[in-house]
């Protein structure tokens, strides 16, 4: 956090915490039940982690 | 007779209970597009209700704490527009990101970049929220 009301966060702290909000989201809309909601939010956490870090990876070749 | 009678009042009620049902779920909408989660609030679903206001406000504060990029409704190109409907779909928040960022956006680094997907996600993710509220609201599985 830097002076003021700012955050300076690394690419892959952004990332996260995007998928983390996003996947809670998702998980009440989509789903009623509670364990139903927990599965959900998990397995759309790890698709977005899994989708990040699989199109950085397909841009490594790309990026010098 | 007096069968024919019941029947015809029945199909005359049914429509206005749907209008009535229609403008209902209209304003339940309106409501969730202002307040993010005061739509749910209003059907006393609390679960949705809570995580909709604090998924869009971490969103919206983590994107002005970025220095995203708030769009104004004078955008040069279609880009400009569509990213002034994403920001205004978080309603209220719109206007406390703009509060909230007192230097101005910042997108000369990736962290302000960030911060405008943030605040249009922000946007995205409450009208989303509010036409579920509405779907609920008319009845539908929600």
């Amino acid at each position: 956090m830097s002076g003021g009301f700012g955050f300076k966060l690394s690419h892959l702290q952004a990332m996260l915490l995007f998928a983390v909000v996003i996947s809670i989201a998702f998980g009440f809309l989509g789903k009623r039940r509670p364990v139903d909601r927990v599965k959900y939010i998990v397995w759309a956490l790890f698709l977005f982690l899994l989708v990040g870090v699989g199109i950085g990876w397909a841009m490594y070749p790309f990026s010098r | 007779m007096e069968a024919n009678k019941m029947v015809d009042e029945t199909t005359a009620v049914a429509p206005q209970r749907d209008a009535k049902r229609e403008a209902m779920a209209f304003a339940i909408a309106v409501a969730g597009w202002l307040v993010p989660g005061l739509g749910h609030a209003l059907m006393k679903m609390w679960g949705r209700a809570v995580a909709c206001f604090l998924t869009v406000g971490v969103l919206v504060l983590l994107g002005a704490g970025m220095r995203g990029n708030l769009f104004s409704s004078s955008g040069n190109d279609a880009f400009d527009s569509l990213g002034f409907v994403a920001d205004m779909g978080t309603g209220t928040f719109y206007l406390a990101a703009r509060s909230l960022e007192k230097e101005g956006p910042d997108v000369s680094h990736a962290d302000g970049d960030y911060g405008t997907r943030f605040l249009a996600t922000a946007g995205v993710l409450n009208l989303l929220a509010a036409l579920h509220a509405f779907e609920a609201a008319r009845g539908r599985k929600a």
